[in-house]
């Protein structure tokens, strides 16, 4: 694809897409899709999984749902956050699963049209390709337009090879 | 969905009732119970099966089902004897409509040779019972108009055009107690295209009590005008019949309704009813007041039978306090035209199962909370008899009753899974040349329905063993002593909190030194492992074990007993054998009656708070210092008793801690697996017990090694409940939590069966 096509079609995306709301994970701001996200609460202790990767922080009680809790940061590859009571847990839906994200706050909603969306540009780093949809530039910001699809662990009969698989995607 | 798939989805859910009903109905006829309404019920299965095709225009369907049809009709008319040769042919024809109607549900194909030969041996036996004569008409499948019974007079029919006419009424008026009904039934061409047959329903009329036929020709055009596939004749039946109400005769045209232009009316109604209501009038003091409130209530409710009643209640309660008789005899009427409506069978309502989930999740959450609120309650140190607190404990008796209530509307008597099996037994003997009689009993016994859905694999696959396995062939069996049909009993029961389901078969047992044999061969056992009986008994259930030589369609793939016991764990179920050379072999299916909630034991391991399922705990214990000794490097076991049992500690087990604490410090719990094997867990403390609410951690995450599911507690915690079975095989676990990806399978249960000895 050419780049004044990939902005095009970037563009057109941008024009049929819905609100997003952006958070902060250390001093990087990111954006997910607003009809994807169910609700936004504050951080509550979790139950510990045994046999869990790193990123995963246990689960806790969402209104008798058992909701896992996804600590976005170290899923990306960022640091692992130290959850306290000022971080945030964006409660969002995956495909048939709610699935909590622990980020450090919420910033804003960021309307259809305000910004546009550039496709990400070509950097090393594989987990960025994952889960960066794109890039929108905003006020001087620069937000990542976050894909969701892989944020849980693959299903567990692939699960030994689960990170390299999302590396593959 | 658009309206009309979601009435064919009603259709075919009331297919399978129907087919159920069927096979029930005809089971019970080769049982020797030729009682006439579970003939007229085999007979409406199958119509209401067509009626509904037609609507459809599912013609295969609606074909197979005629044919079908006209033989039931003939056994319910006495012309063909129900002799077990009758039955067995019915009951595969039976098995044939199932197919007809999944096929036309998912589209699938019936195998239409067979369909047909079964159609052929239909007509065959109808045309045998009809009489030579009608044998020919059977063959098109729609020609049996078979007015013969009836005395239908042609001749007569335009002289009696006028419904309004009340002389045929008047000379087949009825005795006093009896009631007439007068019907009239014209049908339009629809009533046709979707093969029904006025004359059917006219007969099944005649069930009801005496019939007086009067055909109406006068809409017949000249021939000339005649289209041949439209309707032109009206009848007009006048019925006497002692016992039934309109609802009865209404329902005889339940399948035609909007097909025809139908009237019943009931002229001797009024003056039954008053005949009828008179004795109890005399009981009471014949005040003219009393007696007219009578009359109202009795005109109320019996005229059309489904009575609105509270009208009549409300002339009752003005009245002066000596009416108080005459309420009781409205409120008499009232019941019975209740009763009359209700038709003597439960009444069923149709709800979505999403619907039921919802409610069932609510009260879980309501149980949690009642839990919550009761803790927060006792932290604030209010004595037990304050009126907080009563109220809490009244509030808990109600929250456990409507659990209780709920988790019953999900039960479901076992029946729709045992149903199926006559089916498959049929099918296996055929195959296998054996000769095979299945007792069930029990289908009553009622266990929620997600179990029951799980329960059909496991069970067809241990029914095929039993026969293909366990019974002899016809010769065998002669030879042994025995008779040449064998036996497989399928039962259910109730016991102690747990559905337990038994497949015995007369068979010939366990071949031991057989089976032993191939679990060395395969490499399953070592030559020398020392096994008592139990234990070799057991192996089949090991994974790639088979004892057949060849490899047949029905079982012998070698997954067979490996699968059911899975999936019986996997409903936090067990399964034992019993078996006697010789004699048979006896499979014990023990199951939970609901998946929704659990009885634990809560536990503190490592500063988390665990559930360990009531049912596999034996008991707790404090170790003594002498009693734990090390074995090997990482192992350690502990004394109980005259035995020692490995001990695993929970919280290295699922890598909550590196380093155990010691063992006297901590608590034991003496827990067995499915397979019988014994360990110790050690956990810091416990809690105490508690019924939780069992939450699927798969739902919104993935399964979790050494954890079964997740429940939330009393403070609003997730706590995690734990799988024993897995924890039990500590080696997978260990090697995942030093491992480099700390991610691994679940550790399969199977092999601890083994080390049992």
């Amino acid at each position: 694809m050419t780049d004044a096509k990939a902005q095009k079609s970037a563009r057109t995306e941008a024009k049929n897409r819905n609100e997003l709301i952006s958070f902060l994970i250390g001093d990087q701001e990111f954006c997910v899709d607003v009809m994807a996200v169910r609700e936004i609460r504050g951080w509550t202790a979790a139950t510990m999984l045994p046999q869990t990767p790193n990123f995963i922080k246990g689960v806790i009680n969402l209104r008798g749902a058992v909701l896992p809790i996804v600590d976005l940061g170290a899923r990306m590859g960022l640091e692992t956050t130290d959850p306290s009571d000022r971080h945030v847990i964006i409660v969002t839906r995956i495909k048939e699963q709610q699935v909590g994200l622990l980020v450090d706050a919420v910033c804003d909603i960021i309307m259809p049209g305000e910004a546009t969306v550039q496709e990400t540009p070509d950097v090393a780093c594989e987990t960025v390709k994952v889960f960066v949809k794109g890039l929108l530039t905003l006020d001087g910001r620069m937000i990542s337009l976050i894909s969701l699809d892989h944020v849980l662990p693959e299903a567990l009969d692939d699960g030994e090879t689960d990170d390299h698989a999302n590396m593959a995607a | 969905m658009d309206p009309l798939a979601a009435i064919k989805v009603t259709f075919f859910q009331e297919c399978e009732e129907q087919l159920a009903e069927l096979e029930s109905g005809l089971l019970a006829m080769e049982a020797g119970d030729t009682d006439s309404e579970i003939v007229n019920a085999v007979f409406r299965a199958v119509h209401s099966i067509k009626g509904g095709a037609g609507a459809f225009s599912l013609e295969a369907l609606v074909r197979f089902s005629h044919v079908f049809e006209t033989a039931l009709d003939l056994v319910r008319g006495g012309a063909i004897t129900p002799d077990q040769d009758v039955l067995k042919l019915l009951l595969r024809s039976a098995d044939i409509l199932a197919d007809h109607v999944r096929a036309a549900r998912d589209g699938g194909e019936v195998d239409e040779a067979r369909s047909h030969a079964m159609a052929e041996e239909l007509e065959a036996l109808a045309g045998g019972g009809e009489g030579g004569g009608s044998a020919a008409e059977a063959d098109d499948g729609f020609g049996d108009f078979d007015f013969k019974p009836l005395m239908v007079s042609f001749d007569e029919a335009p002289a009696s055009e006028a419904p309004a006419t009340e002389a045929p009424v008047a000379e087949v008026a009825p005795e006093p107690s009896g009631r007439s009904f007068i019907i009239r039934f014209y049908p339009q061409a629809a009533l046709y295209q979707k093969a029904n047959e006025p004359g059917l329903l006219i007969r099944e009329l005649a069930r009801l009590g005496e019939v007086a036929v009067e055909v109406d020709g006068s809409g017949l055009p000249n021939l000339a005008e005649m289209n041949p596939e439209d309707a032109y004749l009206g009848w007009r039946v006048t019925l006497t019949a002692p016992k039934a109400d309109i609802a009865a005769v209404r329902e005889v045209f339940e399948w035609v309704e909007g097909d025809c232009y139908l009237d019943i009316v009931e002229p001797a109604a009024q003056s039954a009813a008053a005949a009828t209501a008179a004795p109890e009038i005399d009981a009471t003091q014949p005040e003219v007041d009393v007696m007219a409130l009578i009359r109202q209530a009795q005109e109320a409710v019996i005229p059309q039978a489904a009575a609105p009643a509270p009208a009549s209640l409300e002339p009752a309660k003005a009245a002066s306090p000596d009416a108080s008789k005459a309420k009781e005899v409205a409120l008499d009427a009232k019941a019975q035209a209740a009763t009359r409506e209700a038709g003597g069978s439960p009444q069923t309502i149709r709800v979505d199962l999403e619907r039921v989930d919802r409610l069932i999740d609510l009260v879980g959450e309501l149980v949690i909370n009642q839990a919550m609120l009761a803790q927060r309650v006792a932290e604030c140190g209010l004595q037990r008899a304050s009126s907080v607190a009563m109220g809490l404990d009244d509030l808990e008796h109600l929250t456990r009753e409507i659990q209780d209530s709920v988790m019953a509307i999900r039960a479901q008597p076992v029946k729709s899974v045992f149903q199926r099996m006559p089916r498959l037994v049929r099918e296996i003997a055929a195959m296998t040349g054996k000769e095979v009689r299945l007792v069930m009993d029990g289908e009553g016994t009622e266990v929620d329905k997600t179990v029951i859905e799980r329960l059909s694999d496991p069970l067809t696959h241990m029914i095929r063993n039993a026969i293909d396995h366990g019974l002899e062939t016809p010769e065998e069996r002669v030879a042994a002593g025995k008779p040449r049909e064998g036996l497989v009993r399928l039962a259910a029961l109730h016991r102690s909190g747990r559905i337990v389901i038994e497949i015995v078969d007369d068979g010939r047992g366990i071949n031991r030194p057989k089976v032993r044999q191939i679990a060395i061969d395969k490499g399953l056992i070592s030559a020398e492992a020392n096994m008592s009986d139990d234990e070799i008994d057991n192996l089949i259930f090991m994974p790639g074990f088979s004892t057949a030589t060849t490899i047949s369609d029905i079982s012998g793939r070698g997954v067979g007993m490996d699968v059911v016991r899975r999936s019986i764990q996997s409903l936090g179920g067990r399964i034992t054998i019993s078996s006697r050379p010789g004699q048979g072999s006896t499979f014990t299916l023990s199951l939970p009656l609901t998946l929704a909630v659990l009885d634990g034991m809560v536990v503190t391991v490592a500063g988390q708070t665990l559930v360990a399922p009531l049912t596999a705990i034996i008991e707790s214990l404090q170790p003594k210092s002498g009693d734990v000794r090390q074995l090997g490097p990482n192992a350690s076991v502990i004394a109980i008793r005259d035995t020692h049992v490995p001990l695993i500690d929970i919280g290295r087990a699922l890598g909550y801690r590196q380093n155990s604490p010691s063992p006297t410090e901590s608590v034991a719990l003496l827990v067995e697996g499915e397979g019988g094997a014994r360990a110790a867990l050690l956990v810091d403390a416990i809690q105490g017990q508690r019924q939780v609410v069992i939450k699927s951690l798969e739902a919104n995450y993935r399964p979790v090694p050494g954890i079964a599911a997740a429940t939330i507690l009393g403070d609003g915690r997730v706590a995690l409940i734990l799988d024993v079975d897995a924890v039990m095989v500590p080696k997978p676990l260990e090697r995942a939590a030093s491992g480099p990806s700390a991610q691994t399978e679940l550790a399969a249960p199977a092999p601890s069966l083994l080390k049992a000895g």
